[in-house]
């Protein structure tokens, strides 16, 4: 797991990648949601094969059914 | 009675023995409305004039024998996502204060062939997505039940408008609960349809592979009739399903005997959030709905978690597909909680994005699976009554209380129904889920649980 101080660094990174300024003010709230939202990411990281394929199209009717 | 009591089919067949005018009722819901929205905040904007003129065209055709259906005459309102022509359409944002469209999206367009009466545009959390919130161009909408309380989001003030009895049926939106989340909240009906069941065209994305349109109502039979005029294929939107429209009404008071009901109850069983009245609501249900001739049965799904994440991760990368360059140019012209929510889409990768589509897949085929073997799956639509506005839980995060996300990432149909109220006076509800475009099963099963729960009996706050 990053620690708060890489997850901070890392966010900081990003925000500057993407052209996004965050204000100063906003910027402890905002990093406390993208931690949340990194595990929510780890959680599906190494979870799939390369025979997992994405959805191309939204799969409605079960698995076999015409 | 008082008419804005009425149901949409008693108001129809009022309006047809000519014992109302469409006028009448559309001033009664305009007196409401200037009488009590001022400390609740529902609309944004009040189109009296439109609507006078739209409940007078209806009772000259009605007069004339030009019947057009069901919603012919009756008042409703649209969340202010829904581009109306000529009307301002705001998204209750900044960003589009003057965004008045030269045409109505395909949902407002239905509802005026249907004849239906336009009162107005209705609050919702800034871009269906940030809120609720203090720093936005209009006010945030109050629950009637406890003005102290937030409605849940984003349909915020649809639920306000219909709790506080302005108006029977609002349009609201669903991208991760925000038609059934409010719904439950506010003690009212409201369901997001099948994927691709109604038209998105001219309705603000917010998520574009998770956004759904839908009523929110006071009944389920309001719900039902609404879905019917609105429900159907359209071309020009590209994930619009051409799958056969039902009539929603006939089988709605057929009841539950012999069905199959499953219970995904790992979903919410404990939550460290939910709540014990949430919880002896779901058991109080599950047992009317055996007495009543189901058969009621605890099923396994995937982990909620898994759910959550791909739904979180979706909708954050395609919201900050549509937002990147707003997020650069104008982040302090959203309100603090959007703006802290988009910019997050910046920070998924290609790989966390086809991750979540992969999961996607294999939650969906793990609800069609349960639902080969039941005819509706029941769960919770929230895990806790409605929160006060100063004590806010993040809807966004993994420890949110809606229990709606995963079926905006499967695109099952999915309807919050009230079962009564909590200890602290603020309504609950539950989740039925359905198979894909089976929403008359779902309208029939939340039909049985509205009677057998008895809300119909209990009184709105206002």
């Amino acid at each position: 797991m990053p620690t708060p101080d890489s997850l901070a660094d890392e966010f900081d990174m990003l925000m500057r990648r993407a052209g996004i300024v965050i204000p100063d003010e906003r910027r402890a709230a905002t990093l406390v949601s993208y931690a949340d939202l990194c595990e929510q990411i780890a959680l599906l990281n190494g979870r799939y094969a390369y025979t997992d394929e994405p959805a191309n199209v939204f799969r409605l009717s079960p698995r076999g059914a015409r | 009675m008082d008419t804005v009591d009425l149901s949409i089919a008693a108001m129809g067949k009022a309006l047809r023995a000519g014992t109302a005018t469409s006028e009448q009722l559309t001033n009664a819901a305009l007196n409401r409305i200037a009488t009590i929205d001022a400390g609740l905040n529902a609309f944004v904007l009040v189109t009296r004039d439109r609507a006078l003129a739209d409940a007078r065209r209806a009772d000259t055709e009605l007069k004339a024998s030009i019947d057009r259906g069901p919603f012919h005459g009756i008042p409703y309102a649209l969340k202010d996502i829904y581009d109306t022509g000529g009307i301002r359409t705001t998204c209750h944002s900044k960003l589009r204060l003057d965004n008045v469209p030269a045409a109505d999206s395909v949902v407002a367009a239905k509802f005026t062939d249907a004849g239906g009466v336009l009162l107005g545009k209705l609050a919702t959390h800034e871009f269906a997505i940030g809120g609720p919130s203090f720093d936005l161009p209009f006010p945030p909408a109050r629950n009637p039940w406890n003005v102290e309380h937030v409605t849940g989001g984003s349909s915020s003030g649809s639920a306000t408008a219909i709790a506080a009895r302005m108006v029977r049926m609002a349009m609201g939106s669903d991208t991760g609960g925000s038609i059934r989340g409010p719904a439950a909240w506010c003690g009212l009906a409201g369901i997001k349809p099948t994927y691709g069941r109604v038209s998105r065209r001219g309705v603000f994305p917010l998520s574009w592979t998770l956004d759904h349109c839908g009523p929110l109502s006071r009944s389920v039979e309001d719900s039902a009739i609404t879905l019917g005029i609105l429900a159907g294929y359209d071309p020009a939107d590209p994930a619009s399903a051409d799958v056969p429209v039902a009539n929603y009404l006939p089988d709605l008071n057929k009841g539950v005997s012999g069905l199959r009901i499953g219970i995904p109850r790992a979903f919410f069983e404990g939550s460290p959030v939910a709540v014990p009245d949430v919880l002896a609501g779901i058991d109080r249900t599950v047992d009317q709905l055996r007495a009543a001739g189901a058969t009621v049965e605890d099923i396994a799904l995937p982990d909620y978690a898994l759910f959550a994440a791909a739904g979180r991760i979706i909708m954050m990368a395609e919201a900050y597909a549509i937002h990147a360059a707003d997020m650069r140019s104008r982040l302090l012209d959203y309100g603090a909680i959007t703006a802290s929510r988009f910019v997050l889409g910046a920070a998924i990768t290609a790989a966390d994005y086809i991750n979540a589509l992969r999961a996607r897949r294999e939650l969906t085929d793990a609800v069609n699976e349960a639902l080969s073997r039941y005819d509706t799956l029941l769960t919770a639509s929230a895990l806790c009554t409605a929160p006060r506005f100063d004590e806010p839980v993040d809807a966004m995060s993994s420890a949110a209380p809606m229990q709606t996300i995963p079926f905006n990432v499967t695109g099952h149909p999915a309807m919050s129904v009230p079962v009564g109220l909590a200890s602290n006076g603020l309504p609950i509800g539950v989740q039925i889920v359905g198979r894909p475009f089976d929403e008359a099963m779902v309208f029939r099963v939340s039909r049985a649980v509205e009677v057998l729960s008895g809300w119909e009996k209990f009184a709105l706050p206002i």
